[in-house]
């Protein structure tokens, strides 16, 4: 995870290296010694890159498929944490479902997607519906694990002035299992990330995905990275963003 | 008055607890004990005798296999209003997402639903009777043990209590701050006069705060001894400790509890 | 298990409910196959060879770009955990590297490497690489500096430390990040094989349904489960035999 350098000047090796592997793939594409029409020169491909954000054309998709994925992601998250606090909290609720759930656990999301499309087409809908089964596991299993290890004190304490079961889930299961099934949430982000863009590309209809195999079927090599890069700040900014979410509400845990 | 002094009476009648599974363990069978209204009843015990779930049943957090506890004259059935329970660890109590104020305002808000400036002057108050009020934007874990426990106090009075059970509160604190906070308990139970039940393995503690005190014996436990400290109030560290009475009855029961099982009789009360 | 059975008998209603509907006349759909077309085509495509041998592929695929990941994670980790120059140098690019969609890299890879096993296994290796080379540095920083030290006071060399102390008390974390990436590894053989060339499960998932052969194509996919689902198990009663001594303590990553 990011951790602030103690100086900036411990940034300095890291950034050198970068850009001394920046600056070998430069050299290598530009003086012949790799394919420039497979691995074209980083300055290239930041140029495309630039092309692609000020003409705007970046825009469509990138929301086509943040707003897929925000969709299904939020959807098996929720899900996610619903069940696993069921589970977590009644040992009836888990006999019934774990074994279910251990069984679809396995496989391979990626795997359900042929069969996705047969029943739900190629549409939004359709990924929406990968994305949520993908993120709904990590999650599941993280909170039924946090919602175990809620401490039997905190509930009693909160029996002793008066709330009731359903209030003690809401108000004190809930909170402190947070720190788990976040990390489920971010396992989850990922392969709901990977998950989306697998989709896209193999319908083809829209999406960053979308985009980037388009632009590989019609051998634009540099467009293709150009739209990589694209992806690549994607996922950036998605974790980044949960770091900082994850921070802020869970800024207790670390300390007790 | 008499209604009132009712009200905090505690009676434990023919009390049982079991805990089943493939080996029963019966903790305890046919204990009594009456809480007078308003005394500091102390419970001393040797470790595994069952004291602290005697309290949790008296709480209604664990369900009685027999007998019942009343208060006020009436059964009591899951954890009653105006009963609070202070937990020996503290920090598993408190909830550490919230601050010692918010901590506070959860334990009284849900049954007396004050407005939000209400509730943080309520809360300020009795954050101020334990001398926390400086503490009351911080969060538990930010503070010491014997803080957090004190929070946890003043969390306990805010709920306007008739009765306050303890389970080795001061346990997990060093002994100077164990004395600090033998004094804040005892100077707020002469203010209040809730009715006390402590339970504890220290029998220096258990004499020193309360009018009696009850040892229990090993399991199946049951009441083995139950004196009166006879002692002056108010109590203070040093002299009290060195006071003749609290000597003898220190070594009473010291003895009583540090005899070897086989010797030890069980005299039910 | 035994106290599972209301979770089994689930199972199997579920699935009970899956052939009588079809089988009743509720869902009329080639997309929908009674489960009992599923387990035939299953047994068929065991039988004849055909499903096996292209699991195998995948499997052999899997396997070598899994190990390469592996072997290069747990060398960087351990690299970086020891020496802080080659920390600051490695790491920034790793973590910039980290969250890319491995979906995303495979086409670019595609014009460099080709269609065939190759380009699969740099994706499944670099994909494999990041959950091993963060738990291997988590173990490693975690070995107490304190047993550090003491072989230090007893004159013990810097290789026989690695050894002894460092290697045993970072194996727990090291292996953790070795089963989380068991699993990644086997998602992006799938994807690899769905995007590139005609090879493995992957490719045959997506031609069956291309082809609307629903039965073979859920066949695949129960066979592929049952195969990570092993695959997982064996890993896991591997992990207890090598760290059984480490299991009361807690393994802090991603499930």
């Amino acid at each position: 995870m990011q951790r602030l350098a103690k100086r900036w000047t411990d940034l300095v090796p890291g950034a050198l290296f970068l850009l001394a592997i920046l600056a070998l793939i430069e050299f290598a594409a530009r003086t012949g010694l790799v394919n420039a029409a497979v691995v074209p020169p980083p300055t290239t491909v930041a140029l495309v890159f630039a092309h692609i954000v000020t003409t705007g054309v970046f825009v469509v998709p990138v929301l086509q498929t943040l707003g897929t994925l925000f969709t299904g992601y939020a959807a098996g998250c929720v899900a996610g944490i619903a069940c696993g606090v069921l589970m977590g909290s009644f040992r009836a609720a888990y006999n019934l479902f774990e074994p279910l759930t251990e069984m679809v656990r396995p496989i391979p999301k990626p795997a359900l997607l042929p069969a996705l499309m047969l029943f739900l087409g190629l549409g939004s809908t359709m990924k929406i519906t990968l994305v949520a089964l993908a993120a709904f596991f990590p999650v599941l299993v993280s909170t039924v694990q946090g919602t175990r290890g809620v401490d039997v004190t905190m509930i009693d304490m909160a029996r002793t002035f008066g709330y009731g079961p359903a209030q003690i889930l809401w108000k004190i299961v809930l909170p402190a299992a947070a720190p788990y099934f976040a990390v489920g949430m971010r396992v989850s982000l990922g392969i709901s990330l990977v998950v989306i863009v697998v989709a896209e590309m193999l319908t083809t209809n829209g999406g960053v995905g979308g985009a980037l195999i388009e632009m590989q079927q019609q051998f634009q090599v540099r467009q293709t990275y150009g739209w990589l890069v694209v992806l690549a700040l994607i996922g950036f900014g998605l974790n980044a963003l949960f770091a900082w979410a994850e921070r802020r509400l869970t800024f207790w845990s670390a300390a007790s | 008055m008499n209604s009132d002094a009712d009200e905090r009476a505690l009676r434990i009648d023919a009390l049982a607890k079991t805990f089943g599974g493939k080996q029963p363990v019966m903790v305890f069978e046919g204990l009594s004990l009456d809480v007078r209204a308003g005394e500091f009843l102390s419970i001393v015990g040797p470790s595994g005798c069952g004291k602290s779930t005697l309290l949790q049943v008296v709480a209604g957090l664990l369900p009685a296999s027999g007998g019942r506890v009343l208060l006020g004259g009436r059964d009591v059935t899951g954890a009653p209003a105006h009963m609070v329970y202070l937990f020996q660890q503290y920090s598993k109590s408190l909830l550490p997402w919230m601050t010692v104020e918010d901590n506070v305002i959860f334990a009284f808000n849900h049954r007396l639903h004050l407005g939000a400036r209400e509730a943080r002057e309520r809360s300020r108050e009795h954050l101020a009777m334990v001398g926390l009020q400086e503490s009351a934007s911080a969060y538990p874990w930010q503070l010491s043990g014997g803080m957090q426990q004190r929070v946890a106090i003043a969390r306990a009075l805010s709920a306007d209590p008739k009765v306050l059970l303890m389970d080795e509160p001061f346990s997990s604190v060093d002994a100077l701050t164990r004395m600090e906070l033998h004094a804040l308990i005892s100077e707020l139970w002469e203010r209040k006069r809730f009715t006390t039940v402590l339970v504890t393995h220290d029998v220096d503690e258990a004499i020193f705060l309360a009018d009696r005190v009850a040892v229990l014996s090993r399991r199946p436990a049951t009441i083995a001894e139950l004196v009166a400290t006879e002692l002056s109030r108010p109590r203070r560290a040093v002299e009290t400790y060195e006071d003749p009475r609290f000597l003898a009855l220190r070594h009473r029961l010291l003895e009583r509890l540090l005899r070897k099982p086989e010797e030890l009789d069980a005299a039910p009360r | 298990m035994k106290t599972r059975a209301s979770g089994v008998v689930l199972v199997i209603a579920l699935l009970v409910v899956w052939e009588g509907s079809v089988r009743l006349g509720f869902v009329q759909s080639s997309n929908w196959p009674p489960f009992s077309a599923v387990l035939a085509a299953l047994y068929h495509g065991i039988v004849s060879g055909e499903l096996l041998s292209i699991i195998g592929s995948s499997m052999w695929r899997m396997l070598r770009g899994y190990a390469l990941g592996s072997a290069l994670g747990i060398s960087v980790g351990v690299a970086i955990a020891l020496a802080r120059p080659v920390r600051l140098t490695l790491e920034p690019t790793i973590e910039l590297l980290r969250p890319i969609p491995i979906t995303a890299i495979v086409p670019p890879l595609i014009f460099v490497l080709g269609l065939d096993d190759r380009l699969k296994v740099i994706c499944i290796a670099f994909a494999t690489f990041f959950p091993v080379v963060t738990n291997t540095i988590s173990g490693v920083t975690a070995v107490d500096a304190t047993y550090l030290r003491v072989a230090r006071t007893f004159g013990i060399p810097r290789a026989q430390t690695i050894r002894s102390v460092i290697v045993p008390a970072a194996l727990p974390y090291i292996l953790a990040g070795l089963r989380t990436s068991l699993a990644i590894a086997l998602v992006v053989t799938v994807i690899a094989e769905m995007l590139a060339g005609d090879q493995g499960i992957g490719h045959y998932l997506l031609s069956m349904q291309y082809a609307l052969r629903a039965p073979e194509m859920y066949s695949a996919i129960i066979l592929l489960t049952l195969v990570a689902y092993c695959l997982n198990r064996l890993f896991v009663l591997w992990e207890n035999h090598v760290i059984g001594w480490a299991r009361s303590r807690e393994v802090h990553e991603a499930p």
